[in-house]
């Protein structure tokens, strides 16, 4: 089998005393829906963070393809195809949905500044392009009704469908998702896991998602790591994790 | 009594088919526009020149398949261009068309795929696709799904039984366009040219057989009634596999030789219908009622001046739509028109997408007269007509100049109506069916030895000519104390409240009225948000005492309009929106009584403790 998408391995990142991880390892495939569990404060946030270049861990390797991503900043990662959304939400709530994907598309804006600003030449090819690869994630995630609508006017469902589509307009090779269902009532959560399911069937991408709800983890995530207190207790598929008895006791355990 | 129209004055083409039709479009004005679709945000066009050639593509491509004459195809789709060339595609060759509905479960489908026997499906996408291939092997006949948008479909390259539907029309070039002609100008006007499913509130759906003579009698006849132009748009809108969405999209499009139109859908209503400002346009009354209920809600939330500015001209257009309703306007009133047009018609049309109007229907079930005094205020001639599956639509219409509330219009050029001696309405026009499939009992219930039609319909017509609809036959309540009620007279009556989306009157057999209502989420939602009512699912905001004081104060006013055994003495608020994958709406968004007594029995048992 070729190398995995991702390898993370052996990251250990710690604040002062405190551990927020600790020797985690796991792995990605392409392809993959990797779901990351754990109660509040296991860390899985962090994970997030040392992914996309946020925090730098001190000690462990992230690969990516085969390149090295500790160490480098955060707008390198996302030039390298990583894309991320975040819980509370990173739009522009005075522009419009079209807009705030369209910002989505900096990072792979390559004209430069005069030829930008004059509407000129290859500025002119190159932003017709990706206005139309806009469109696609309009249709993708069926936001026909709401581009020319300001972000902040719409419900919070939408705007997280939004979000899923700025991270969407970078053109990933592997997204991370932070909480995409965090504050939805059921019927939100289930358009929301639609979305993303038909998300990877048509870009066919790799997607770690972090969620708290743990029905929708286990309903559609191919394989799950449970993390608790910075380490990772067990990973595997959804139903053996579930049935792991140190998952038990440190997740679900708590709620029973 | 009998009202008789003068016949049609004939063709005016020597066409006997809509394929036909479609042809001599291309010849005539190839280069004209003919049908468009707003893809990836952006409005792109087919000339008639184009449509014919896909249409033909579709048909070859077909035949290429071993398709034979007679044979059925189904068409599982949302409205968008290929449903119409495979449609045409499919007529022309001689094969019969059959419509399945896009909300139609897995079931349904297996159900009219095995009783219309189809040989090939034509499904849109991933999720069509989907509930056929659940059931596939339930259906010997099937050899071949068409698939029109391939996305996602991952089994497309190791399934024999799958092909995408540019295929096909690639297997349809590898025949010569005119063998396409040649066949449809071989056609015989009296065999079936589609099947179209009647979604029945009771019992299995039943397969009306409509022949191309049948298309053409209602295309002569809508084509005289709605005056249509080259000039004039419509936006495709309602299912497809409803004849009368194909009216309007297919068979007057193709009489007049008009721009039909596809939206985005969806959500994208609203926007796709003011971004066209279609001409033409047939609206469900629950597509009236939602119209207005939007108008109403941005009004209470309007600044004071602007409730004002508006209370005062829908007054003044009430007043000149009692003339306009008789006739016509006097310079005067024009002139009050025009500044109306001004300060209020202008923006409220447009924001509706109705500011180019010029001939708007409401059909396919009764409207509450206060919804079509609104639209009349505003300037919107919306007329209401009557007409079955099993009559191709044709039966009676509104005229322009003769608007009579409350009834549905005279009949259209001709059809004969006629009451039968137990309150039926009889239609006989060129439209009536060939019969249902497969089910020679049903038919002869339907069409009597002399070419009536039995509608189900119990109305009265008038010695003008008028037709008024009482109710369904088998839908009129008969109460323990023997009184006989028209349950959708009140029904309708109650729906005309913004809050109300749905209404059932029970009461047969028993002492005294109740209703089921289903609140209508969206303007309930706002009304609570505004009274600081917090809520989270539709079952809880039904739940909330204050919606329920909400409703009482309705119902307690529509009360005072009724007769005293119609007063509707208790009512229970539906805990969930009605849907038609869950078997309680059909297709067309018309409540199953049967299905609605059953699933909510504890509901109704409650308002008779």
């Amino acid at each position: 089998m070729a190398e995995p998408l991702l390898v993370v391995d052996s990251v250990t990142l710690r604040f002062g005393g405190v551990t927020a991880l600790d020797d985690v390892s796991f792995d990605v495939r392409a392809g993959e829906l990797f779901a990351v569990i754990g109660p509040n404060g296991a860390g899985k946030t962090s994970i997030f963070n040392c992914l996309n270049g946020v925090y730098r861990p001190q000690n462990g390797s992230i690969r990516l393809d085969g390149t090295e991503l500790i160490g480098r900043a955060p707008t390198q990662v996302a030039g390298m195809g990583v894309a991320r959304t975040f819980q509370n939400l990173g739009l522009f709530t005075n522009l419009t949905v079209v807009d705030n994907l369209m910002l989505g598309r900096h990072v792979l804006m390559g004209t430069g500044f005069l030829a930008g600003a004059l509407w000129f030449g290859k500025a002119r090819r190159e932003e017709v392009e990706h206005r139309r690869r806009c469109e696609e994630i309009v249709e993708l995630l069926e936001l026909e009704a709401y581009r020319k609508h300001p972000v902040g006017a719409l419900p919070y469902g939408i705007q997280k469908r939004i979000e899923l589509g700025r991270a969407l307009a970078m053109d990933p090779r592997l997204l991370l998702l932070d909480e995409p269902v965090a504050g939805m009532n059921l019927e939100e959560t289930e358009d929301m896991a639609r979305y993303i399911l038909e998300t990877r069937e048509q870009l066919d991408l790799s997607m770690i998602l972090v969620e708290h709800d743990m029905h929708m983890v286990m309903d559609i995530a191919d394989r799950v790591s449970v993390l608790d207190f910075g380490r990772v207790i067990a990973t595997g598929p959804p139903d053996e994790v579930q049935a792991d008895p140190k998952v038990i006791e440190a997740y679900l355990g708590q709620a029973s | 009594m009998t009202a008789t129209a003068p016949a049609a004055t004939g063709v005016r083409t020597d066409a006997r088919s809509l394929p036909a039709l479609l042809l001599q479009h291309a010849q005539q004005r190839p280069g004209a526009v003919a049908l468009r679709e707003k893809h990836l945000g952006r409005w792109r066009e087919w000339t008639w020149e184009q449509y014919a050639a896909r249409a033909a593509r579709a048909g070859l491509g077909l035949l290429e398949l071993g398709v034979l004459p007679g044979e059925r195809v189904a068409v599982h789709s949302e409205n968008r261009p290929e449903w119409l060339l495979a449609d045409l595609g499919i007529q022309g060759i001689g094969a019969v068309t059959v419509g399945i509905y896009p909300t139609s479960p897995a079931a349904e489908v297996e159900y009219l795929l095995a009783h219309s026997e189809a040989v090939v499906l034509i499904a849109e996408d991933e999720e069509q696709l989907d509930k056929a291939l659940a059931v596939r092997h339930q259906l010997k006949k099937l050899e071949k799904i068409v698939v029109i948008d391939p996305r996602g479909v991952r089994a497309l390259n190791d399934d024999p039984m799958l092909m995408t539907y540019d295929d096909l029309e690639k297997l349809g070039e590898e025949r010569e366009q005119a063998e396409w002609a040649e066949r449809v100008a071989a056609l015989d006007p009296s065999e079936p040219a589609l099947i179209v499913y009647t979604s029945g509130t009771t019992g299995p759906p039943k397969g009306a057989m409509i022949s191309h003579a049948n298309l053409l009698a209602a295309a002569e006849a809508f084509d005289q009634a709605f005056g249509g132009s080259a000039s004039d748009e419509v936006l495709s809108y309602l299912p497809l596999c409803h004849i009368a969405e194909r009216l309007t999209s297919a068979i007057d499009a193709l009489a007049s030789g008009y721009v039909v139109n596809f939206g985005e859908g969806g959500e994208s209503f609203v926007s796709d219908l003011q971004e066209i400002q279609p001409t033409l346009f047939l609206g469900v009354p629950r597509v009236w009622e939602k119209m207005l209920a939007g108008i109403q809600i941005r009004m209470a939330d309007a600044s004071r001046l602007k409730r004002l500015n508006y209370g005062f001209w829908l007054r003044q257009g009430e007043r000149l739509a009692r003339k306009r309703m008789k006739g016509g306007l006097n310079p005067v009133d024009r002139l009050v028109y025009a500044l109306g047009w001004l300060m209020l018609f202008r923006t409220v049309r447009q924001k509706l997408g109705l500011a180019r109007i010029r001939v708007a229907l409401s059909g396919a079930a009764p409207v509450a007269p206060q919804v079509l005094e609104f639209f009349w205020a505003l300037g919107v001639p919306v007329r209401e007509g009557y007409g079955q599956t099993e009559g191709t639509a044709l039966a009676t219409f509104t005229p322009a100049d003769d608007v009579r509330i409350g009834k549905v219009g005279k009949a259209l050029p001709g059809v004969e109506l006629r009451i039968d001696d137990d309150g039926e309405i009889l239609v006989r026009s060129g439209g009536v069916f060939l019969g249902y499939l497969k089910n020679p009992e049903a038919t002869k219930e339907t069409v009597d030895a002399e070419g009536w039609l039995h509608t189900g319909d119990v109305g009265e017509l008038d010695g003008d000519g008028f037709l008024t609809i009482t109710d369904r036959k088998k839908d009129i309540i008969i109460t323990s104390g023997g009184k006989n009620i028209s349950p959708s007279e009140i029904e309708n009556k109650l729906k005309v409240s913004p809050f109300v989306r749905e209404a059932v009157v029970v009461g047969e057999k028993r002492k005294y009225l109740t209703a089921l209502i289903g609140i209508e989420a969206d303007t309930v939602g706002n009304w609570a948000t505004r009274k600081g009512i917090g809520f989270t699912t539709y079952r809880d905001l039904s739940e909330k005492p204050e919606v329920r004081q909400l409703v009482q104060e309705w119902v307690d006013e529509v009360n005072k309009e009724l007769a005293q055994v119609e007063t509707i003495k208790q009512f229970a608020l539906l805990p969930k929106e009605l849907d038609h994958e869950e078997g309680e709406l059909t297709a067309t968004q018309k409540v199953k009584r049967a299905a609605i007594a059953e699933e909510f029995a504890d509901l109704i048992e409650a308002m008779y403790r």
